[in-house]
Parts: structure tokens; C-alpha cells; sequence
């Protein structure tokens, strides 16, 4: 019988129209990606084997990095200010977590608020606080005994700050599925609570460390902007690809350094991912969630830290504000507005913050509509396995590709005489383009787990009523789906708003934006403006925020009366 | 004969390595109601992906109403599917589901409105309209979803374990209703089920399924009496099975009893199994008054409410066990208790033999 089967001619599955659009527009998305990313991806790497004429010379650019210990020193610089700035980060996103998830402290909702506003600044706002508290004229200059806040001091401290909520939510997630059985079980065992604490608690959120501990080591070691404005003479990797591309023009040994650093990203990235599925598979459905009790010596230490913590953080933001607001550092602190006028300065302009704003609201709303269109394309279209698994894979470069790289990449690629896409170079498209490939990942990803929490039959059920696929798209999915999209377009917006990495190397006298303006006022020693516009950000993604805070819930109350039962 | 509704021929489907539906055919004709029933893994969902197109078999040829239909895609198929996650759209209304493939078709605002209506009151449900699904109860949006695939009218209906989601009572509900309204409209309709109880009661004809094929086909009554094979024996309904050897013509010896039987194609001397249903063996007590009949001991007696399970062994048994089923009503009369012996009578034509050691897997 089997073999009468075997000789039938085997079915080839016809196409209707909607196996046409879907697999047609998947396509589409698969070219895109290329373009945007994969192409000059591996332009940059064709590169970093060139010399300045484009001749190939193998690895001769790598020996000269590696024989120049003025450059390849840099290598150990960024590894170990990198190491203790993410071990120190770590330790204390971690206490930050356990107060808020397993002790009985007041105001957790205040204190995760405060842990979050991090996240609405560039990085390259710790920075300059950093330098009116500990700078040379700063207030607290004598907390450093001598020693310069320039260097890897003030390095380790900014990154701190900044990749503060980065590592509070991946630990904050971990710890927050805890089983209370696994805790009873212990406690009638009797275990002490340090056994308690090391076998249960640390065992149970330790792939939500190790992801935390990759995300925020990579964060840093190919972060810019903190380096940038308090590494003084202290050379970092990301430091290093600005001075050879921005510096030198030394495009070829740009890109030589900027591969150095997409080893960590993309070891970093494998780990994520693999720590992301045990994280996931260690909760069983039949999980009790965990009520920490009372208990004071623990809910007191757990007040001291996130108190001390959340005062810092706001102790940073205050800074910059006042910063902004002083007449003139430090001799007259009355308040002005003089610094918001940016018209003395030649760093930036209000023209920079209309383009940011521009940014962030095209990338928000074409970022989405490619991320959702694109992640609903890889996750139901019926044909073309091989290319689904592709696109997907596409999708999930970016999250290992550190801005500075993707934005190098872009220069070769968009910047190359041949290429018909070169009437983008320099243009707010392009910009858009290399911020929506920069961040693409987590909105990709976002948008499958919403797209997964779908009936998988809508398709279905929707092809044997011959409803075509784009019809039940956009009547039934959009609207289930809509709160997920409009976080992935906060998220685009604030990234746009905030990011400097990327587009440092991407801006034309015509595109300049808030973020890369307050490096270059700052570069220009206008630091107070440079403050000035930092907080013009921090305040427009606050806002942003808020409204997308309301956005949300008008939408649940008018369109979703479906969740109501 | 009319020509089949549908038919299915030498069907295959291949994962890689792993064959799910091997060289599977079945004819099924207008109007009839048809489960496909077997264990997880047995290919039952597979062939009613392949029937509908939504994975699409890798050999043979489905044809629906004259018309081949192996290689099209689902849109270009007639059927109407339910699910056993009812897959509404819940952010519309309950009639704005059901109206979901006819506003598809182009048809006037009241035609559509008109047959909202009818379709609510079909599934008992005439209120319910400007409802949201997730208001409903589960058996109330199973309804909305058989609705809404019946909403267009198509050829054939596939119900994809569509009660298994749902609490006995109600499941037990909705099985009749479904079964009548099937009945009403005529509809040639598929249901997948992996509960033989539902099959038994809801079908016109079962087809048995494993590891990818069929075992029998046929109507319950046959599949429950007449099972082909060991496996079909032992999944429908309860079964005793014993070893058993084939002696004269037409009888066996179990345990030290010589019973009378069917016993066509197999030599004498032959190593048998012999099949008999619980509710087939007649417990006589102290009285012997039947031909096929043998002695035994009750080791166990549990009460269900409407009869007894008896565990036997011992007498002419032997080791064996037997376990059969006793009316609560004859337990009293016999007046049977634990450790009684008792005479027990099988009727020949109850008695089904099968070859020995092909167990089922």
C-alpha cells in the first residue's frame, strides 16, 4: 500500500489569492529587511577587509588595531569599566527588585515609577549631571577625594544610571513568578531563610539574572553618549569608532573596531534568547503566586535601598533641571530660561527638536505599521515555511547590532556611489529607516506574543467563510491587537526621541536632532544647553507617555467594549 | 448507488519522516453524519485538515461533489468549520459573527439582517444578537460558531472536536441539539471526536482511526457488535478479552468451559481470543438452564446505581477474570453476593474471536 502511495504523483498545493498577497507581501518584507540591514551589514564587513581605496587586504586592518596598543588598549578599557559598571548595576537592580516583588515596603508603585524615568532620557543626560555634581566647579566634587569624575569614574556611575531599568525589568520579571509553594515547601523543611533565599529565590530567577546580566553588559560596552561627554581621555570601543569615523575619516578602521564590538551583542543575544525560553518554561501553570509576609528587619533594609536608590535617580534628573534653569553655573543660580534659547549656541536649535519630534513620530507610526504587518506575515501566512523562518530571522538581527555599527553600516551602504538608494543618504527617510532597523526587534517580538494570544483558527474560519486574509486583518485582529501596537509605537517614539548611536553618523545640516545636539553643545562646552535640551527630551517623552497612558485606556472604555463581561 | 458526496482516496500526508495519514479512503454520502474517531495521534485532525484544505495532504485525491479539490487552497473549498475553541471574533457582536461570510458575499443590508435572525432563533439564541462572545456561555458560543458556519450554506460541515471544551452536562446538551439540527438541514457534516460515546450517539457512520489508518468503518451498531478488529474491540465500549483455544467445530475451551461459538477460520487447536461484552454475559445464580454456560465465582460486586459490576474467576474459569455487567433489579431477585458462585450464561452470537497475541498498540 505505501508503495502505491509513493508512486502517486505527489499534490502540489494550489495558490488562491490570499497565498498570493501573503506570501507577496512577506517577500516585500524579507527585501526590506535586506535593504535596510542585512545589506549593509555585510558591506561593513566587506570593509573592515578593504583600505582606503577599496582594495582587498584580508585581516591587515585587524593586525594594525591589534598592533597599535594606543587603539587595542581600548579593548581592555571597555571590558572591565564595562564588567564593574554591569556588576554594580546588577547588584542593585537586583535588591531594587526584591523589595518591590518579595518585601512589604509602602509606595511600590511610586518607587517602580521612579526606577523607570531612566528610560525617557538619553544617555547622555547622566552625563552631564554627573558633571555639575562631581565636574570641576560641581557641588559634590569632594565626595571623590581628588579624583576626576572625567574617566572611568564617571563612566561606570552614568552607565549605571542609565541601564538602571534595562536591568530592574528583565530581574523584576524573573522574580515576580515566584511559586509559593516551592517557599512553603522550604519553610517545612526548615530551611533557614538564607538556604531559603539561595535555593528557591536566586535558583528560581537565575536565567532573569543572566539575561539582565548580558542585556546591561552589551547596553554598556557599546553605549556612547556617557563615554562620549565624561570619558575625558578614557578611551572606549564606541568613543573609538566616533574618533576614527568622525575624527579621521578612517572608515575602514571604523569598521574594524565596530566588529570588535558586535562580538559581546551578539554572544549577548544568543543568551537572551536562551535564557528567555527556560525563564519561560519554568512556571508551571499550577503555580501559587508568592505573598511575602511582614517582616520588619527585611522591609526596613528594603525601604533604606529603594529610598536611597529612587533619590539618587532623582537626585540626577534635579540636577540636569537645575542645571538648565541656573543663570550662570555657578556664580548665579537664579532661575532663566535663557538656556532654552539655543539661539547662542551652534550645537543646536529649536529646528533640532522639531526634527526629533518629526523622528519620533514617523518612525512610531510607519515603525509599527511594518513591525505589526510584518510579525502577523511571519506568524500566519500559510505557505512559504522557508521564507516565514527567514524573515523572522531578519527580524531578530537588530536586537544584536549596537547602534554605532548599524549607523557605520548605513554610511557604506547608503553613501556608496552605485547604489540607486543614495538620494536618501543625509534625508529624514533615511534616519527613519536606520531607527526602525535599530529598534525593530523588540517590536517584532512584542507584536508575535500579542498575535499569539490570537485563536490560531481566526484564519481559518475566516478562509472558509471566504473572507480574504486582509479583511479579517483588519476587522478582527487590529482591534484585538491595538494596545500592543500602540506600545510598540511608544516605544519607537521614545527610542527615536532618545538615541544617539545610531544617528550621530547619519544627520545632515538639514536633519540635526535633539539627542545629537546635546553632544555637540556639550562637545562645544555649552553645557547648560546641552542640559537644557536633554531635559526638553526627558519632558516630551514624559508627555508622550502620559498621553499614550490615556490613549490606552480611551481606547479599552470606547472600541474594546468586548473585554467588558 | 448514487455517487459519493465526498470522497477520499489513498490519502497520505508526511511530516518529514513521520507518516500522519496513510493511504486513507472513504466514501461519505449527501447528507450522512460521519465522526472520525481514534485516540491523540491517530489522524483524525490531520484528515480533516487535508478535507479542508488548511494542510493540504502530500499524495492522493479529495473530491467534493464531482469536483477535485486536492490542491486547492481553503478559500476555494466549500465547507463551513467550528472548532473546539469556538475561534469567535470577540470584539464583535454575536450577529455581526454570524453575518461575518454573508456580508462577504455582497448580499443586501436586510437579506443579511433577515438571516441573522433566522440563524439566532435556529440555535435557540434570539436574543443574544448585539451580545459580545465573551458574555456568553461556552455551549452558547459554540452555537454562535455553528451558526456562523452555517450562515452561508455550505456543502459540508466540519466540526472539529467542537463539545470537547465544555462540561458533561452541557456537552451532553449541545450533542443533541446538533445531531437534530444536522438532521434538519440535511447537511453532509464531519465531526472529529476522540470520545466514543459522542461518536456512538451522534453518527450515521464511524470511522475508526490509528497511527494514521483506518481500522473500520461502518454504523455503530456494527462498529459496537461486530468490531473488526482487537483494537476497534477494545476502544469501543468495554470488552473481555481471554485467551481461549479453538477445539470441535464451532466451539472453544476457556478455562475448562467449552462454549459454542462462530469460529470460522480458525483451525482447530488454534490460540484464540475470545471477546464478549460485560452486558452480554447473563448471570443465572444457582440455576443452569442454558446450553452456553459455565461456573464461576463473584470475587467483587460494585454498585453503580443501575446495575452491579461483578469481577468473576475461579469455577470453570479457572485463573481467568471476567467482568460483567448485573441489572441492579436481577442482583435482587438472584439475591448475588461476594464470593457466591453463580452460573453464567454467554450467548453464542455474543461471542467474537479474534487471533491470538495480535494485541493492540
Amino acid at each position: 500500500m505505501a508503495e502505491l502511495a509513493l508512486a502517486a504523483p505527489r499534490i502540489r498545493p494550489r495558490l488562491g489569492r490570499d497565498e498570493w498577497l501573503m506570501g507577496g507581501g512577506l517577500l516585500v518584507l524579507a527585501l526590506y529587511l535586506a535593504v535596510t540591514l542585512l545589506l549593509p551589514l555585510a558591506l561593513m564587513l566587506a570593509k573592515s577587509a578593504q583600505d582606503r581605496d577599496g582594495a582587498f587586504v584580508g585581516l591587515a586592518n585587524f593586525a594594525r588595531y591589534f598592533g597599535n596598543p594606543a587603539l587595542s588598549g581600548t579593548v581592555g578599557n571597555s571590558l572591565w569599566v564595562s564588567a564593574l559598571a554591569t556588576a554594580i548595576t546588577i547588584a542593585l537592580a537586583f535588591g531594587y527588585a526584591y523589595a518591590l516583588n518579595r518585601s512589604r515596603i509602602p509606595f511600590k508603585g511610586l518607587f517602580r515609577l521612579v526606577a523607570m524615568l531612566p528610560l525617557l532620557a538619553p544617555s547622555l543626560l547622566p552625563a552631564i549631571a554627573l558633571v555639575y555634581l562631581f565636574g570641576n566647579q560641581g557641588v559634590l566634587k569632594g565626595w571623590l577625594f581628588g579624583e576626576s569624575i572625567y574617566g572611568p569614574i564617571g563612566i561606570v556611575i552614568g552607565s549605571v544610571f542609565w541601564t538602571f531599568p534595562h536591568a530592574l525589568i528583565l530581574i523584576s520579571t524573573a522574580l515576580g513568578t515566584a511559586d509559593a509553594r516551592l517557599y512553603e515547601a522550604s519553610e517545612s523543611l526548615g530551611a533557614s531563610r538564607w538556604r531559603t533565599f539561595t535555593t528557591v529565590t536566586l535558583s528560581g530567577a537565575r536565567y532573569g539574572l543572566i539575561s539582565a546580566l548580558f542585556v546591561v553588559f552589551t547596553l554598556i560596552i557599546t553605549d556612547f553618549g556617557v563615554p562620549k561627554v565624561v570619558g575625558g581621555p578614557f578611551n572606549m570601543l564606541a568613543t573609538d569608532i566616533y574618533k576614527q569615523v568622525v575624527g579621521q575619516q578612517n572608515f575602514q578602521m571604523g569598521a574594524v573596531v565596530s566588529l570588535l564590538l558586535l562580538l559581546p551583542a551578539v554572544l549577548a543575544f544568543f543568551v537572551e534568547r536562551w535564557a528567555q525560553q527556560r525563564q519561560i518554561s519554568s512556571l508551571s501553570s499550577r503555580a501559587v503566586p508568592y505573598q511575602p509576609k511582614p517582616r520588619r528587619s527585611r522591609d526596613g533594609a528594603a525601604l533604606a535601598l529603594v529610598a536611597v536608590v529612587a533619590v539618587m535617580i532623582l537626585g540626577v534628573f534635579g540636577m540636569a533641571a537645575f542645571a538648565s534653569l541656573a543663570k550662570l553655573w555657578p556664580y548665579d543660580l537664579s532661575p532663566s530660561l535663557r538656556h532654552y534659547d539655543f539661539s547662542a549656541t551652534d550645537g543646536g536649535s529649536w529646528a533640532s527638536y522639531g526634527n526629533s519630534i518629526r523622528l519620533g513620530l514617523y518612525t512610531a507610526a510607519f515603525g509599527s505599521l511594518v513591525v505589526f504587518i510584518g510579525a502577523y506575515l511571519v506568524e500566519k501566512t500559510r505557505v512559504a515555511k522557508p521564507l516565514r523562518t527567514a524573515t523572522h530571522l531578519l527580524a531578530l538581527i537588530p536586537m544584536a547590532v549596537p547602534g554605532m555599527v548599524l549607523g557605520l553600516a548605513y554610511i557604506f551602504f547608503f553613501n556608496a556611489p552605485g547604489n540607486p538608494l543614495n538620494f536618501l543618504y543625509g534625508t529624514m527617510a533615511m534616519l527613519v529607516l536606520a531607527t526602525i532597523a535599530h529598534f525593530y526587534t523588540v517590536g517584532h517580538l512584542t507584536a508575535l506574543t500579542a498575535l499569539k494570544q490570537l485563536d490560531p483558527e481566526f484564519e481559518s474560519v475566516s478562509a472558509a467563510l471566504k473572507a480574504p486574509f486582509y479583511r479579517t486583518f483588519w476587522r478582527v485582529t487590529t482591534p484585538l491587537c491595538l494596545p500592543a501596537v500602540l506600545d510598540i509605537a511608544l516605544y519607537f517614539f521614545i527610542n527615536a526621541m532618545t538615541t544617539v548611536s545610531a544617528v550621530v553618523f547619519l544627520y545632515s545640516p538639514d536633519t540635526t536632532l535633539a539627542s545629537v545636539a546635546v553632544l555637540n553643545m556639550d562637545d562645544a562646552g555649552d553645557t547648560a544647553p546641552a542640559a537644557a535640551m536633554a531635559m526638553l527630551i526627558v519632558v516630551t517623552c514624559a508627555g508622550v507617555r502620559l498621553l499614550h497612558v490615556g490613549l490606552s485606556r480611551e481606547l479599552l472604555n470606547r472600541t474594546q467594549v468586548w473585554r467588558r463581561r | 448507488m448514487t455517487t459519493p458526496y465526498l470522497r477520499v482516496r489513498n490519502v497520505t500526508k508526511r511530516f518529514g519522516h513521520f507518516t500522519a495519514l496513510d493511504d486513507v479512503s472513504i466514501d461519505i454520502h449527501r447528507g450522512e453524519f460521519v465522526c472520525f474517531l481514534g485516540p491523540s495521534g491517530c489522524g483524525k485532525t490531520t484528515l480533516l485538515r487535508a478535507i479542508s484544505g488548511l494542510d493540504i495532504q502530500t499524495h492522493g485525491a479529495v473530491e467534493q461533489d464531482g469536483r477535485d479539490i486536492s490542491a486547492l487552497p481553503p478559500a476555494q473549498r466549500d465547507f463551513g468549520i467550528v472548532f473546539q475553541s469556538y475561534a469567535l471574533f470577540q470584539n464583535l457582536t454575536v450577529a455581526a459573527n454570524i453575518a461575518y461570510g454573508l456580508e462577504n458575499r455582497k448580499r443586501p443590508k436586510a437579506e443579511i439582517q433577515r438571516r441573522v435572525t433566522e440563524l439566532l432563533e435556529l440555535i435557540g439564541l434570539p436574543e443574544s444578537g448585539p451580545k459580545y462572545p465573551g458574555q456568553l456561555s461556552g455551549g452558547q458560543q459554540q452555537r454562535v460558531a455553528l451558526a456562523r458556519a452555517l450562515a452561508v450554506s455550505p456543502g459540508l460541515l466540519l466540526l472539529d472536536e467542537p463539545l470537547s471544551a465544555l462540561d458533561a452536562k452541557v456537552r451532553a446538551h449541545l450533542r443533541d441539539e446538533i445531531k437534530i439540527l444536522q438532521r434538519r438541514l440535511g447537511i453532509t457534516t464531519i465531526m472529529i471526536t476522540h470520545d466514543q460515546e459522542e461518536a456512538i450517539s451522534m453518527a450515521d457512520r464511524i470511522v475508526v482511526m490509528r497511527g494514521g489508518r483506518i481500522e473500520q468503518i461502518g454504523a455503530p451498531l456494527e462498529i459496537y457488535h461486530r468490531p473488526a478488529n482487537l483494537f476497534v474491540a477494545e476502544f469501543i465500549g468495554a470488552m473481555n478479552l481471554l485467551p481461549a483455544t479453538r477445539i470441535g467445530y464451532g466451539e472453544i475451551q476457556l478455562g475448562s468451559a467449552r462454549l459454542a461459538c462462530a469460529a470460522e477460520g480458525y483451525a482447530p487447536g488454534a490460540a484464540v481470543r475470545a471477546a464478549v461484552r460485560p452486558e452480554d454475559i447473563v448471570c443465572t445464580g444457582k440455576t443452569n438452564g442454558h446450553a452456553n454456560s459455565l461456573r464461576a465465582e463473584v470475587r467483587e460486586m460494585e454498585f453503580m446505581g443501575p446495575f452491579f459490576w461483578l469481577s468473576l474467576g475461579g469455577g470453570e474459569l479457572g485463573e481467568h477474570r471476567l467482568r460483567a455487567q448485573l441489572p441492579s433489579q436481577r442482583a435482587r431477585d438472584l439475591d448475588l453476593r461476594a464470593n457466591d458462585a453463580t452460573h453464567l450464561h454467554i450467548p453464542a452470537e455474543r461471542i467474537r474471536l479474534f487471533p491470538h497475541g495480535v494485541g493492540h498498540g
